[in-house]
């Protein structure tokens, strides 16, 4: 049993209405941020332990960890767990979740989508029981090779259904994710709501619906021949990040690399993540990057990081539409200004097509995958232009490390 | 300080030299210039030569130059200060002759871009030249670098595209009759404004092509200047000026402070100013450079360069005739070379030589600036002593 505070949701604003993709800077842990912020935004628990459950965590060695907590402006003694699971795991984390936990989720392939739940002092939500069985229809082992099974039917029938008899439960479910939504709309309660995705995130979609339709809710979660249930003792508030979807920009990737320097990559982190700007202590200058002498007064060596407003305005910007070795083309920089602050900052822009962010444009500073460098996700802030995704304000806004 | 002059200047054409190494272009350019030293060069009196390279090529620069002209007993130091390192390797020349410590100094630029394939060389020096953590993972290639300026200025002034494709045809135009100009085709407006796009908002016309080359000077002091020539090319005044390296930290976007303090000290130093100035070569890597700088070298009031242009002033014939030799833009931007071959252009205008002359042309300016716009040389030259 746990008592869920709030959710949070994220569609990437690419693809159409049935499959989301991600953006070329978007990954399970910005997506997941995205969600997580927005459910974050929506409470005032103090999150002492983060979940991060997915299948298409980007990192297998070398951790996701510190880059979650920097999104989330959680501090870096934050408990995280990254957890390999769908949406049956996703149900289950929250459902045993202690007060203080944010359970993060997100999808990259077949539907992309973010998702988020916030426990504390909320609403119930108890296990309605479990079922793990075997019937890898579509398995990726550490050789990176999928292999599916062409037989809908027996994921039909000896996988979902099977699973689903496994629950005993004495109604039919409210709403089903982990599912097509004709398949799940088969094994639901009439007038079941549809959910856009079917990953690990269609857990929170489910929690969501279920949360805004007075009563209390059977939510079911499958994934392959294993599932979970939850019943959700009442209303829960979701904050949804979920832009109309618009066509995605072909994009030409060119071969190559961009190099990483992993000093410059760790004096950087802090900020990048956390977006924060040195300031200084003499004269409150502030700086972006931190640097060592004041850009100001000089003064040296005690600059402090500091959080930077999520708002800004393009001061100007160009795109890119020559080939460049490891980068998609076209692509748009800009230099945007954080508002009120008069802090600038070179960035990508995302949300939106390219060439879409004229000088003046507003909009919102968020997390993205920037580039990937020699494997490394270099994870930074780039200009999302208002009118393409709308936020709720978020109220975290940095952390310290 | 004594006086200081140039009594010789040479270059090698400027183009794709896929079959010459900068083993071969260096003592080409030098040869050049040797063979245009009225009275002769006895190669045993160059005390001491500085070498602009901006990247290196087939290894040790200084070594090379040494090597390949057979000057191997006197020294040799490379400057590179990114695309001022031409004006910048003249300027060090110039100050060790007019200490009184040396009378015969040689300077040599030269870059060979295009030992690598032409989608990489860029690519490849932004590794070197961006912030690591902040600036190289977002692309920021180099007409992107001044794309981000030239796009606030379209904004804020009233020029427009058309002002930027205006400059490329009279650069294009201006290198025809120029030996030396890797670009020797005459285009329209209409051609460059329908161009590709590179990067907002240069089209493929408004950009400087890949080169490579080599250009050389002979650096004389006023007491030994008659051993060479009865016509040498006085150094006024020079300067070199600095600005903040990241974009973000550029209040202006629509000027280039580096260009103003570089040009002040040149200007202050040679007691003139850019009423003065008869011919200019200016850096016009790509087009909207070069609208920017009349206003940065004092051409042009604020906000005003695009008039220059829609009065053809900055044309052969015009008031303040910029780029005779076509410029970055046609005549060619091998970097290490470009800020000291724009010298040898204007030896030849003020020696009345050039392939383009600007008839009467006395005194004449060299501007260049880069280095994520951080870095500007400005050069000041004379046919008389001033």
């Amino acid at each position: 049993m746990s008592k869920l505070v709030a959710l949070g949701t994220y569609l990437p604003p690419w693809g159409n209405e049935k499959v989301r993709v991600p953006g070329l800077d978007e990954d399970a842990l910005t997506m997941g941020v995205e969600a997580g912020l927005a459910a974050c935004s929506a409470s005032d628990v103090d999150i002492t332990k983060v979940i991060f459950v997915s299948r298409s965590l980007p990192l297998l060695l070398g951790g996701n960890a510190a880059a979650l907590l920097g999104g989330l402006g959680l501090p870096q003694a934050v408990e995280v767990i990254e957890q390999v699971g769908g949406a049956p795991a996703v149900l289950d984390a929250i459902a045993t979740a202690t007060p203080g936990t944010l359970v993060v989720t997100a999808d990259v392939d077949g539907g992309a989508a973010g998702g988020a739940a916030v426990i504390g002092e909320g609403v119930g939500l108890e296990s309605r029981g479990r079922v793990h069985r075997s019937l890898p229809v579509r398995v990726e082992g550490r050789d990176g090779v999928l292999h599916e099974d062409d037989d809908p039917r027996l994921q039909r029938e000896s996988g979902s259904r099977v699973a689903l008899q496994a629950l005993n439960l004495a109604d039919a479910p409210f709403v089903v994710a982990g599912l097509p939504p004709r398949e799940a709309a088969s094994f639901a309660a009439p007038g079941a709501p549809a959910l856009p995705v079917q990953g690990a995130s269609s857990a929170i979609f489910a929690l969501a619906a279920a949360g805004e339709s007075s009563g209390s809710h059977v939510v079911v979660a499958l994934e392959q021949a294993s599932a979970s249930a939850v019943e959700l003792d009442g209303d829960v508030f979701t904050a949804r990040v979920e832009p109309v979807a618009q066509p995605v920009e072909k994009r030409t990737t060119h071969p190559g690399e961009i190099k990483v320097a992993l000093t410059a990559y760790d004096r950087a982190f802090e900020s990048k993540l956390y977006w924060q700007a040195g300031k200084c202590p003499s004269c409150g200058t502030l700086a972006l990057p931190q640097r060592y002498r004041c850009i100001e007064c000089g003064e040296e060596g005690t600059s402090e990081l500091v959080p930077l407003p999520r708002t800004a305005t393009v001061y100007t910007q160009t795109t890119i539409r020559v080939p460049v070795p490891g980068l998609s083309t076209p692509y748009s920089l800009c230099v945007a200004e954080m508002d009120g602050v008069g802090v600038r900052s070179l960035v990508t822009v995302t949300d939106a097509p390219s060439n879409s962010a004229a000088i003046g444009a507003s909009g919102r500073m968020v997390l993205r995958r920037v580039a990937t460098r020699a494997g490394v996700p270099d994870y930074g802030y780039a200009f999302s232009p208002e009118g393409h995704v709308d936020r709720p304000a978020p109220s975290i806004t940095g952390g310290a490390r | 300080m004594r006086r200081v002059a140039i009594a010789g200047a040479g270059m090698t054409p400027f183009t794709e030299h896929f079959g010459l190494g900068i083993k071969d272009l260096v003592p080409m350019a030098v040869s050049e210039m040797e063979s245009h030293v009225d009275k002769g060069l006895n190669r045993a009196d160059i005390e001491a030569a500085w070498f602009g390279e901006l990247s290196t090529t087939d290894g040790f620069p200084t070594g090379i130059l040494a090597d390949t002209l057979g000057l191997l007993d006197i020294p040799v130091s490379r400057v590179e200060n990114a695309c001022a390192t031409g004006q910048d390797a003249l300027r060090n020349a110039v100050y060790a002759v007019a200490s009184g410590h040396i009378d015969v100094a040689l300077v040599v630029g030269a870059d060979k871009v295009r030992e690598t394939s032409a989608r990489t060389t860029f690519w490849e020096w932004m590794g070197m030249t961006r912030d690591m953590a902040w600036d190289f993972p977002l692309g920021l290639v180099a007409p992107a670098n001044f794309a981000l300026h030239v796009q606030r200025y379209l904004h804020e002034a009233p020029a427009t595209k058309e002002h930027l494709a205006m400059i490329a045809v009279k650069n294009h135009r201006h290198a025809l009759p120029n030996p030396k100009a890797q670009l020797r085709q005459e285009i329209t407006v209409e051609q460059a404004l329908n161009a590709p796009i590179v990067v907002e908002p240069f089209g493929l016309f408004d950009c400087t092509p890949q080169s490579d080359g080599a250009a050389a000077l002979l650096i004389v002091g006023e007491e030994v200047v008659d051993r060479y020539t009865d016509k040498p090319i006085w150094i006024r005044g020079f300067g070199l000026g600095l600005d903040r390296v990241m974009h973000q930290h550029k209040i202006d976007m629509t000027t280039f402070p580096a260009t103003k303090k570089a040009a002040a000290r040149a200007y202050a130093m040679a007691g003139l100013r850019p009423e003065d100035i008869d011919v200019a070569e200016v850096h016009d890597c790509f087009t909207g450079v070069e609208l920017i700088s009349y206003e940065d070298l004092g051409f042009a009031e604020r906000f005003e360069a695009h008039k220059l242009v829609e009065a053809h002033d900055s044309s052969i014939g015009g008031r303040i005739p910029v780029n005779p030799s076509g410029g970055l833009k046609a005549k060619g931007h091998p970097p290490g070379a470009t800020g000291v071959a724009q010298c040898v252009e204007l030896f030849e205008q003020l020696r009345g030589e050039a392939a383009n002359q600007v008839e009467g042309a006395k005194i004449a300016l060299a501007h260049n600036i880069g280095g994520p716009t951080a870095v500007s040389a400005v050069t000041i030259l004379g046919s008389e002593k001033g």
